[in-house]
């Protein structure tokens, strides 16, 4: 019997690649979006502005303390109400969107927060206006601190890219669930699955480590 | 939008938000409990100089962080029935989350005595302390501030990812929010709902982690 | 050149300025003394709006630096800070953090900057250390690619908070000889200051602050020899003596 439905996920096996070529582009996508948005914020987020910092604090706040499942549900099914009506894969990369920018917004904030107040002095003091500070004297400086967590969280967004598969998305997550259906052996299915989320998501991990050492190798050596 | 906002529905289906809020609550904490047990267990054998013993505390704990929790869920869920082990959806709920957080618990552990300067440790062994006494005055004190707060976050996530159990059909609070939404068509009145619950949790358990590090730094400064 | 009348500053309830009131004149330096925390650092730091004054009125260049209108790219164009730990734009070579400000705020081009930048780094004694970066240069290296950074922008006035107390002992007449150029040329200069050395050669007036008041001021030969304050005279005892 096991033979049987090992021949049968052969068989499918496409599927699955398709699967995860979706999940990669879904992670991808949102990726690229959140990373935007989440510097956009970040650098907002540690304005001198209270009123803009506490805005930010709050979307980031309800985005941390709610899960993610919860934040794709309402994006999907409440929208609908407003007269948006999104197929899934839109909806999944508003959502993950929305989600992934609010963690990269705290990343960033803290990477500026930690260049050494001296860097932003000295760029005041020659006249520099505050988009040129940070973007010529700030910014560059607090990339060291942000990257590592930065690859870290592109690690969360793929594997929480599972969770769109609620929705319909035919990713990985949910080539899975419908296999599993046809094919009654949840060990071998989703084993398959996690081998393959591993594949993507391994490397990403050993990149993240690999920053995160390199980075304080260097402060070391200033 | 808030005049449309159906409170009476929210009333009606209270009590099953205040089920699924209980039912949240104790998976989480019997989770957090064994995620405890399990990731002490998995750090002591990571950092057993037994190369079997060390490999195979790092397999688990790097199969679980490279693949999504919702594999891992399915991956029990449809999988150990197939193998002949019955276990009910609260029971695989629980399983699934503790061996998830008990590798982060893991990883946190190992960071934290890894953490402690050899140099205090080598003060110890030359004053005289005994291994307990080392381990009691010296290592245990200083890891503690290293690796509560970490918890801390491991345990909020922990509490945000028990929303993927409404998947597999365990009666919590996003699967609260779900009947309401499917039986009187209204996502509106049953996620925001649900995301008040979840940020209500959120915010007790943020505050009793900045309480807790307050403590912390007071005692640091003794 | 620069007029400061009854200025008070609080930090929360410290009261850190005292009725400041203070002139001083194109092309003149003056040497700001005192114990730490009498406010040398922060009146400085109030001129070029580092800081923020509660009360009273700063002028610069008939610039009223206080107020809310004012456009602050232009005054502090027109004012070079070098601070006590350099500051110095460690991801940039040294050629590009005194560039940086030239380019961006008084909009030159990058080739004209670039001129002005080695010409600078070579007036200050590093014309060959342009492209190096800060990592590589040494302490009183670093200061004075600091004061080639404030020079770039053609300040009419420059400020010094304590330049040489970060620096090792055989550093600081490195960048002492840079300030005493500067001030033979004629730049305003107000240095904050440890440095009696430096005051006696150049200093046209030094002023004595303490807790947040100016004590005396008088031209150096004055001062060192007829102080006449008890306060200045224990202050001078003490770090005359070393």
């Amino acid at each position: 019997m096991l033979l049987l439905y090992i021949t049968r996920l052969i068989d499918v096996f496409p599927l699955f690649l398709k699967g995860l070529w979706m999940t990669i582009a879904v992670s991808f996508l949102s990726l690229i979006t959140a990373t935007i948005l989440g510097f956009l914020a970040g650098i907002c987020r540690s304005s001198r502005n209270m009123p803009l910092r506490r805005a930010i604090g709050v979307y980031v706040n309800l985005i941390r303390g709610t899960p993610f499942l919860v934040q794709v549900f309402t994006i999907f099914f409440i929208l609908p109400e407003f007269g948006i009506h999104l197929e899934p894969f839109p909806a999944a990369i508003i959502a993950m969107t929305i989600m992934g920018s609010a963690f990269i917004c705290e990343i960033v904030a803290a990477g500026i927060e930690a260049v050494p107040k001296g860097q932003r002095e000295a760029a005041i003091s020659t006249g520099l206006s505050r988009n040129q500070q940070i973007r010529y004297v700030i910014l560059p400086q607090a990339m060291r601190t942000i990257l590592p967590p930065l690859v870290g969280q592109y690690v969360l967004l793929v594997k929480d890219s599972s969770i769109v598969s609620v929705i319909g998305v035919m990713d990985l997550t949910r080539v899975g669930w419908l296999t599993v259906q046809r094919i009654p052996e949840g060990m071998l299915v989703f084993g398959l699955v996690g081998i393959m989320y591993f594949a993507v998501c391994y490397p990403l991990i050993r990149l993240a480590t690999r920053l995160e050492k390199r980075m304080s190798v260097e402060e070391y050596s200033l | 939008m808030l005049e449309y906002f159906n409170f009476r529905v929210i009333l009606q289906y209270l009590d099953q938000y205040l089920i699924g809020l209980l039912a949240t609550g104790w998976m989480s904490l019997v989770s957090i409990c064994l995620a405890l047990i399990l990731g002490t267990i998995a750090c002591v054998m990571r950092l057993s100089k037994n190369r079997l013993i060390s490999n195979t505390s790092a397999v688990y704990i790097e199969s679980i962080r490279s693949t999504p929790l919702l594999t891992q869920l399915y991956f029990f869920y449809f999988g150990l029935p197939s193998i002949g082990i019955n276990i009910n959806e609260v029971q695989t709920g629980v399983l699934a989350l503790s061996l998830n957080s008990g590798a982060y618990v893991a990883e946190i552990i190992r960071a934290g005595i890894l953490s402690i300067p050899r140099g205090h440790v080598e003060a110890g062994i030359a004053t005289g302390l005994s291994f307990i006494q080392r381990l009691r005055y010296i290592i245990l004190p200083q890891a503690i501030g290293v690796v509560l707060p970490p918890l801390l976050g491991s345990a909020i996530v922990l509490v945000k990812d028990s929303s993927l159990l409404s998947l597999i059909s365990v009666l919590e609070l996003t699967r609260a929010g779900q009947i309401l939404t499917s039986e009187r068509f209204m996502p509106a009145e049953g996620f925001f709902t649900t995301a008040a619950f979840y940020l209500v949790i959120y915010s007790g358990l943020k505050v009793f982690s900045d309480w807790t590090q307050k403590k912390l730094i007071y005692r640091e400064a003794h | 050149m620069i007029k400061i009348r009854n200025v008070n500053k609080w930090f929360g309830d410290l009261h850190v300025l005292k009725d400041i009131s203070l002139n001083v004149a194109l092309g003149e330096v003056l040497v700001v003394c005192g114990p730490s925390g009498s406010g040398k650092s922060t009146l400085i730091r109030c001129i070029n709006r580092l800081e923020q004054i509660q009360e009273g009125e700063l002028i610069v260049d008939n610039l009223n630096v206080h107020d809310r209108n004012i456009n602050l790219t232009q005054l502090r164009a027109e004012i070079g800070f070098v601070f006590q730990q350099f500051n110095l734009y460690p991801h940039m070579t040294a050629l590009g953090n005194v560039t940086l400000a030239p380019i961006k705020v008084r909009k030159m081009k990058k080739i004209e900057a670039e001129k002005l930048g080695r010409e600078t780094m070579q007036k200050v004694g590093l014309g060959d250390k342009v492209d190096s970066y800060p990592a590589q240069l040494s302490g009183g290296q670093q200061q004075r690619v600091a004061i080639a950074r404030g020079l770039c922008m053609r300040p009419k006035i420059m400020l010094f908070d304590e330049p040489t107390s970060a620096l090792d002992p055989e550093m600081i007449n490195e960048v002492l000889e840079v300030m005493v150029n500067l001030a033979k040329e004629g730049m305003t200069m107000i240095v904050v200051t440890h440095e009696m050395g430096f005051a006696r050669e150049v200093a046209k007036r030094i002023l004595f602050m303490d807790e947040g008041q100016i004590v005396e001021t008088a031209p150096p030969n004055e001062f060192f020899t007829n102080p006449k304050h008890k306060r200045t005279q224990l202050f001078l005892s003490k770090i005359l003596s070393h």
